[in-house]
C-alpha cells in the first residue's frame, strides 16, 4: 500500500494528466482539457507531499529512560512503604527497629518481596579452596596445597537471586545515591565525583545521559567499582557477601558425616556444561538479562552464579595458586567470583576459583549482588495480644 | 651348505640421504634426517612437511620487544582458533606445531605466563598450521614461529646475526608487530623506539620479485589493551595520542597497515618467587582482540583474497 502511494498513484495521475491534456488540446474539446489539468494537480500534489514528508524531521529518539519516582510524603507510611518496595529496599523494611512499627500487611508484602528476590542458605561449613584432585601443578600431598583449603564456618543469610540490574541500580542513582556521602566509605569520598557515565553524569561508567543503553535494562550492571557497589548496597539495607557466603550458595555443601561432606564444583553440578552459563563461547560475548540462562541456577534457586558478570565480594583477594607472601599488588584488591562473558577457561569459571581487581576498577564484566544476614531482620511477627485471647479454647479458662 | 637370506634393500634410503635437503627458511642443504637446519637452526620438518603439501606454505610473522606478549598472543591465536568458535579454523600440522598451544595455554590456565623463548632459534615454537576460512576454497598452509624479542633486537641492530630471522623475514608474506599498551601509557618510548627501528629494518630488507615490505600488510596490534579502554576501543587514536612517531612510520612505510588493540588477561598482580624474582601473573583469562588481527592479516595475504 506505501508503494501504491508513493509511486503508483503520482505516476499515472501525471500520465494521465498530460494525456488528457493532450486530447483536449487536439480535439479541441474543454472537458478533456478540464480532466487532464485536474490529474496532472493531483500528481503535482501526492509528488509535493511525499517530498514534505521526506524533509519532515526525524522523530525525536524515544527516552527509555524511566521516570525516578516520587519521593512519598512521611505522612503517608503506605505511599512510604510501597515506595521503598518499588525501590528494592524491602530489607530496610525488614530491620526489626523499623518492623515492628509496620502494619501487618506492611511486614508481610516486605516479606513476600523478600521470598521473591532472595534465597535462603542455610548456616552451615563450607570449604574454601580446591576440593577436587589438585589439578594446576600442585601435588596431593604439597602442604601448602592443603594449608589453602580451609573450613569456614557461614551464618544463615540471604542473597540475591539476580545480580543487581541496570533498572535497580538506576533507582539508587536517581534517589541521589551518588550525593549522599553517608552511603559511601570515607576513604572513596574524594573520587565519588569521578564516578561518572560517558555523558559525565554521575552513574557506571558504560551508562549515558545517565541511564543503561535501550534494552539493557534488565542486564545487571556493570562499570561498577567495589565502592559503588557498597554504596548501593548500604542504601538497599543490605551488604555485599563474603567470599564464604559467595561460595556456600554456589557449591552448596551437603555434611555426609563428622568428617565427610560434597561440594558441587558448578552450580548445577560437578561438570562444566557451557550451555548453562555466559562465558566465552557460549554466549553472545557481551552480558545478558539476569533471567537468562535457568538451567545453571543453584541449588537454592540463584541465578547466573557462574558467568555473565563477575561478583565483587567484601573480601580482600588472597591468591590461591601460591604462597600469599608472594604476593605482590600496587593496591589492594578484592575477591571477585563467577566468572563472566568473556572467561575463556572452565576452572576459571568454577565455584572456587577466585579472582581479584583493584577496588576502583569499574570493568565491562563486573557486576555484583547483595546479601543479608538474617540475624539482621525481623522475620516473625508476635501476634497481637487480643488475637492470642481469642485462640484460648474455653477449656482452659475452665 | 649355505642358507639363503633375504636382506631388505635400503639403497632407497641411502639415495634419500646422499640427496640434500634445502631448508625451508633460508634454502641451506642439509642431510635427509636433519631435525634442525645447519645454518638457520629452523626445523627440518617444515622442509619435509611442504614437500608433501600441494602448494608451497605461506609465512607469517608476529615480531615485537621481548616481553609484549608474542608467546601469549600467537599461544591464545591458536587455541582459539582451534577451537573453532569464529569464522576461521585452525588444524595444526605436526606435533611440534602444538607445543606453543600446549605451553601457553597449560601456564595461563594456571595464572601464570608462559616462560620467556630463549633466544637460540633451535628452542623456538615453530607452527605449521592449516587455516580455512568460511568462503574459503581452499586451506591455507600457514608457518609462524614464535621468535625471542632480543634476538630480533639483535638481528636489527646486526644483520644478519640471525639467519633464520633474516631469510624468514624475506619471506614472509605479512606480520603483526606487537606493541606494549601499557609500557606506551606509562610513557616509555622503548616500544615505539623498537618498533620504528622494526618498521625501518623490514623497509630495507626488500623482496622477492620487488615484493618488499611496503606491499605487505603489517598489522599492528597493541597488547595489554585489556588495561585501557580508550586502547581497546580506538587503537589508531591511540596510536596518534601515544606513539606518534610509529603511527607516521607506518604511514610512510606501508601500503596495508591498520592498527589494532589485544588483552588477554583481566587483571594482573605480582608474584615475588625466589628463584625467577619478580613475575607478572595473570589473576582471570579473558582473551580480547586475538583474531581480528589475523583475520585482517589474512585477509591482505595474496594467496587468501578472496
Amino acid at each position: 500500500m506505501g508503494r501504491l502511494q508513493r509511486f503508483f498513484i503520482p505516476t499515472t495521475a501525471m500520465l494521465a494528466g498530460i494525456t488528457g491534456i493532450g486530447c483536449g488540446l487536439v480535439l479541441g474539446n474543454w472537458k478533456w482539457l478540464a480532466v487532464g489539468v485536474a490529474c496532472l494537480l493531483v500528481g503535482a500534489i501526492s509528488v509535493s507531499l511525499r517530498r514534505l514528508r521526506g524533509r519532515r524531521p526525524e522523530s525525536a529518539p524515544v527516552d527509555h529512560k524511566p521516570k525516578p519516582l516520587k519521593r512519598a510524603s512521611d505522612d503517608d507510611p503506605d505511599a512510604l512503604v510501597a515506595q521503598m518496595l518499588a525501590q528494592g529496599r524491602y530489607a530496610l523494611l525488614l530491620r526489626p527497629q523499623v518492623a515492628h512499627d509496620l502494619e501487618q500487611h506492611q511486614f508481610e508484602a516486605s516479606l513476600e518481596v523478600l521470598q521473591t528476590k532472595m534465597a535462603l542458605v542455610p548456616d552451615g561449613t563450607v570449604i574454601l579452596g580446591d576440593t577436587e584432585e589438585p589439578a594446576l601443578g600442585i601435588t596431593a600431598n604439597d602442604g601448602e596445597w592443603q594449608m589453602r583449603r580451609r573450613a569456614v564456618r557461614v551464618s544463615p543469610y540471604f542473597l540475591d537471586r539476580y545480580p543487581v540490574t541496570n533498572r535497580e541500580f538506576y533507582e539508587f542513582v536517581a534517589a541521589g545515591g551518588y550525593e549522599q556521602i553517608t552511603y559511601w566509605d570515607t576513604a572513596i569520598w574524594p573520587a565519588v565525583l569521578d564516578f561518572v557515565d560517558q555523558t559525565q553524569q554521575p552513574g557506571p561508567r558504560f551508562w549515558s545521559d545517565g541511564y543503561c543503553a535501550p534494552g539493557q535494562e534488565n542486564h545487571p550492571v556493570i562499570g561498577v567499582c567495589w565502592y559503588e557497589a557498597a554504596a548501593y548496597a548500604r542504601w538497599a539495607g543490605k551488604r555485599l557477601p563474603t567470599d564464604a557466603e559467595w561460595v556456600k550458595a554456589g557449591v552448596w555443601p551437603v555434611h555426609l558425616s563428622d568428617t565427610q561432606s560434597s561440594q558441587r564444583r558448578y552450580p548445577w553440578g560437578d561438570s562444566m556444561d557451557r550451555v548453562k552459563a555466559n562465558l566465552w563461547g557460549s554466549g553472545p560475548g557481551s552480558t545478558v538479562a539476569v533471567g537468562e540462562y535457568e538451567d545453571g541456577v543453584s541449588v537454592g534457586g540463584i541465578y547466573q552464579l557462574i558467568g555473565n558478570v563477575w561478583e565483587w565480594t567484601r573480601s580482600d583477594y588472597a591468591p590461591g595458586y601460591f604462597p600469599p607472601e608472594e604476593f605482590i599488588s600496587e593496591s589492594p584488591l578484592k575477591s571477585v567470583r563467577g566468572g563472566a562473558f568473556d572467561t575463556y577457561f572452565d576452572n576459571q569459571a568454577a565455584c572456587q576459583f577466585q579472582s581479584g581487581d583493584v577496588q576502583m576498577a569499574r570493568r565491562r564484566n563486573i557486576g555484583f549482588r547483595c546479601a543479608l544476614s538474617v540475624s539482621d531482620l525481623s522475620l516473625y511477627r508476635e501476634a497481637a495480644p487480643e488475637e492470642l485471647t481469642e485462640e484460648v479454647p474455653e477449656e482452659v479458662n475452665v | 651348505m649355505t642358507k639363503g637370506v633375504i636382506l631388505p634393500l635400503e639403497s632407497a634410503r641411502l639415495v634419500e640421504y646422499a640427496v640434500p635437503i634445502g631448508c625451508y627458511i633460508c634454502d641451506g642443504q642439509n642431510n635427509f634426517d636433519a631435525e634442525y637446519c645447519r645454518y638457520c637452526s629452523a626445523p627440518m620438518a617444515l622442509a619435509h612437511q611442504a614437500d608433501k603439501a600441494k602448494t608451497p606454505p605461506t609465512m607469517v610473522a608476529a615480531m615485537g620487544v621481548s616481553g609484549v606478549g608474542k608467546t601469549v598472543y600467537l599461544g591464545m591465536l591458536m587455541d582459539m582458533l582451534s577451537r573453532g568458535s569464529g569464522n576461521t579454523r585452525l588444524l595444526a600440522r605436526g606435533a611440534f606445531s602444538i607445543n606453543l598451544q600446549q605451553a601457553t595455554v597449560g601456564a595461563l590456565a594456571r595464572c601464570g605466563f608462559p616462560g620467556k623463548t630463549p633466544n637460540e632459534p633451535d628452542h623456538w615454537n615453530w607452527v605449521h598450521c592449516q587455516v580455512r576460512a568460511a568462503g574459503m576454497r581452499n586451506p591455507l598452509d600457514l608457518i609462524m614461529p614464535d621468535m625471542a624479542g632480543e634476538a630480533l633486537l639483535e638481528e636489527m641492530d646486526h644483520p644478519h646475526s640471525f639467519r633464520v630471522i633474516s631469510s624468514f623475514l624475506q619471506k614472509c608474506s605479512g606480520s603483526l608487530i606487537l606493541v606494549d599498551a601499557v609500557k606506551l601509557l606509562e610513557g616509555g618510548q622503548e616500544q615505539e623506539f623498537f618498533t620504528m627501528k622494526l618498521t625501518s629494518y623490514l623497509g630495507e630488507l626488500g623482496g622477492r620479485h620487488g615484493n618488499d615490505w611496503s606491499k605487505r600488510p603489517v598489522g599492528i596490534v597493541f597488547t595489554k589493551a585489556d588495561r585501557n579502554e580508550e586502547c581497546l576501543a580506538d587503537p589508531e587514536g591511540f596510536a596518534k595520542s601515544h606513539a606518534m612517531g610509529l603511527w607516521e612510520q607506518c604511514r610512510e612505510r606501508f601500503r596495508y597497515h591498520k592498527f589494532f588493540a589485544a588483552g588477554v588477561a583481566g587483571a594482573c598482580a605480582w608474584r615475588d618467587t625466589f628463584d625467577e624474582g619478580r613475575v607478572q601473573v595473570p589473576l582471570r583469562i579473558e582473551p580480547h582482540g586475538i583474531i581480528e588481527p589475523f583475520e585482517w592479516l589474512l585477509g591482505h595475504l595474496p594467496k587468501f583474497k578472496r
